[in-house]
């Protein structure tokens, strides 16, 4: 059987900004190669991906993580037969209730709510509201199995590529088929803050001195090498369908190069394209290339030709880790921004985003075959 | 008795053995379930799966890199943005570096390095969100397991190898599976049962603690301090 491993690497510059900050508003760093390096976690650029996903995928392709799911299954049966509306509430309770996701009864007057964020694909919301309007037309009691069943099949494809817990019925649990690394940057940072004075208004016409109020923001600016793999054979397993898994992987290719995580976006407009992004089909396993940046890219003061510089580092350490293990790479496809990541334009076909998911897209398809 | 080695380094790990709820830990070295849990996934064992093969194996690590611990403040919230779920704190271990050990029949062992090879479940280091740098396989071998981890290579970044570059050697500490005669042991609920989500079960691992000497491959030793030198073809008369 033909193995199917989509690595992406991505080399992307961000000026001063703070996309990711933990709780005292730093923006978050980690020490690699004995350096303090900005850092932001996957988890934030999961969710903007995810975000980003509903640009590029059908709705029905999607799923809703909430706690209010009662509340969207009764929506939807009162869609599907109105005269119901008045039961959509007790019914979403009863459908819930059989596939073992709601425990206990929900408060007088309110709608029926999940002990956990509970992640279910709109199509198995819908095939849970189908059940319950079947079971009030039959006037019969809803089976857990096909409930249950309802639940754990047609996954959304948000679903199978980031998984899905629940933490007490874990026969619908769900691996996640992508694991995003935290990007890290390739050079030391130190956090910076910018010191500020707002102005009030009213009191500038008084000719009033004095600021209205101070405060600090923290920022840093980075060149980040950011690196997610798909195992395109377990989201396979997962949705089950071969043209799901080409939309899914060719969503995710396009969401991770162009979306970003919103932290504080309007204090620095810092929404940047990434200036390269590299990605390799390969047949055996994942390979993290961070290892390329461990020695850290330039000194600190010096930030002329630091993008130039990182991509040099990547392709030849890209190169090396190749050799060395005796990997190659199936395919390797390339997008990159003019001559300063001209470097990385070696390792194998360079194509525009667009055409490049395409490829991507089109080679996945014939390895996993329409029949599989 | 064969020994299968693994180098579990990358920017960020975690191994967890006793978290609850918000706070997310990591211990300050790989644990064994967790290393048990990666062979697992690269052999492709669902949760569920009993995990008889690998539970017999011994297990020993050593820090040859001890990194940093990284508190990371995590908040969830749903798509819309409308509900925020509890606040959690997850550590990880930034920068580090280890030597991990397994030990068992040959046979057994030359299939789990194949199938980290070619993993059928993609592998991490303790948290999803955290996959190895580089290969983590260093081939399986012969001898035992306490000897393998005191005589193997540093496996320390090279920046870190220079920064002792003044020591001829570096002493590392070993944690390892405790063998019968082993006096003083400590103990960690670290011996995985079963992963499986609805009856996860670890019972008591006996750990024992020590340390070995490795040569430091950077070494360089500063020339000797000779105040003299510079008064070179001068004699005193």
């Amino acid at each position: 059987m033909t193995r199917s491993i989509i690595d992406v690497h991505i080399l992307q510059t961000v000026p001063p900004s703070n996309l990711n900050r933990d709780d005292s508003g730093s923006p978050k760093t980690a020490v690699y190669g004995g350096v303090r390096r900005a850092r932001v976690s996957s988890q934030a650029w999961k969710r903007a991906v995810r975000l980003a996903f509903e640009e590029y995928l059908d709705d029905a392709d999607l799923g809703e993580r909430t706690k209010r799911v009662g509340e969207a299954i009764a929506a939807r049966i009162s869609g599907l037969d109105p005269a119901l509306d008045s039961r959509a509430a007790a019914l979403a309770v009863s459908v819930l209730k059989a596939a073992g996701l709601l425990k206990k009864e929900p408060r007088k007057d309110k709608p029926a709510e999940t002990d956990y964020l509970l992640f279910l694909s709109h199509r198995q919301q819908q095939r849970l509201a189908e059940l319950a309007v079947r079971s009030a037309h039959d006037d019969t009691t809803i089976d857990a199995r096909t409930a249950k069943e309802a639940a754990n099949t047609a996954h959304s494809i948000d679903i199978a590529m980031f998984g899905r817990m629940v933490a007490d019925v874990s026969d619908i649990n769900v691996d996640a088929a992508v694991q995003v690394a935290h990007a890290i940057s390739v050079h030391h940072v130190e956090n910076e803050f910018d010191y500020f004075t707002a102005v009030d208004d009213r009191k500038y016409d008084l000719q009033e001195s004095g600021a209205g109020m101070i405060g600090t923001v923290e920022f840093n600016s980075s060149t980040l090498y950011r690196y997610a793999t798909i195992d395109v054979d377990r989201l396979h397993d997962t949705l089950g369908d071969p043209a799901a898994t080409r939309r899914a992987v060719e969503a995710f290719l396009r969401a991770y190069a162009l979306s970003m995580p919103t932290g504080k976006r309007n204090t620095f407009a810092n929404g940047t394209r990434p200036d390269a992004i590299v990605v390799h089909l390969r047949d055996t396993r994942a390979i993290n290339l961070v290892g390329a940046f461990e020695e850290p890219v330039g000194r600190a003061d010096d930030t002329r030709g630091r993008v130039a510089q990182a991509a040099r580092t990547l392709a030849a350490y890209t190169a090396e880790v190749h050799d060395a293990y005796g990997e190659r790479p199936a395919a390797t496809w390339i997008t990159h921004v003019g001559d300063r990541t001209g470097a990385l334009a070696a390792l194998g076909t360079v194509l525009p985003l667009n055409e490049l998911t395409e490829a991507v897209g089109a080679t996945i398809a014939g390895r996993i075959g329409p029949g599989r | 008795m064969s020994v299968l080695l693994l180098r579990l380094a990358g920017p960020l790990q975690a191994w967890g053995t006793r978290s609850r709820f918000a706070h997310r830990h990591t211990d300050v070295a790989p644990s064994k379930s967790g290393v048990i849990g990666l062979l697992a996934a690269a052999r492709g064992l669902r949760r569920t799966d009993p995990l008889t093969e690998l539970l017999p194996l011994r297990f020993g690590v050593r820090i040859d890199q001890p990194g940093e611990i990284l508190r990371d403040f995590h908040v969830a919230r749903t798509l819309d943005g409308r509900t925020s779920m509890p606040l959690t704190y997850r550590h990880y271990l930034a920068d580090a570096a280890f030597l991990a050990a397994v030990s068992g029949p040959p046979a057994l062992l030359d299939s789990l390095q194949q199938a980290l090879s070619r993993p059928y479940f993609p592998l991490f280091l303790g948290r999803r969100s955290c996959p190895p740098a580089g290969p983590v396989s260093l081939g399986v071998h012969d001898g035992m397991l306490r000897e393998r981890l005191a005589t193997w290579p540093w496996q320390a970044a090279g920046w870190k190898q220079r920064r002792q570059r003044g020591h001829p050697a570096v002493r590392l500490e070993i944690l390892r599976d405790a063998e019968s005669g082993d006096p003083l042991t400590e103990t960690a609920p670290d011996q995985a049962v079963s992963f499986d989500p609805r009856h996860r079960r670890h019972s008591w691992r006996s750990v024992v603690r020590e340390h070995t000497d490795i040569p430091n491959p950077a070494h360089h030793p500063a020339p000797g301090h000779d105040p003299m030198d510079v008064l070179e073809g001068w004699t005193c008369s």
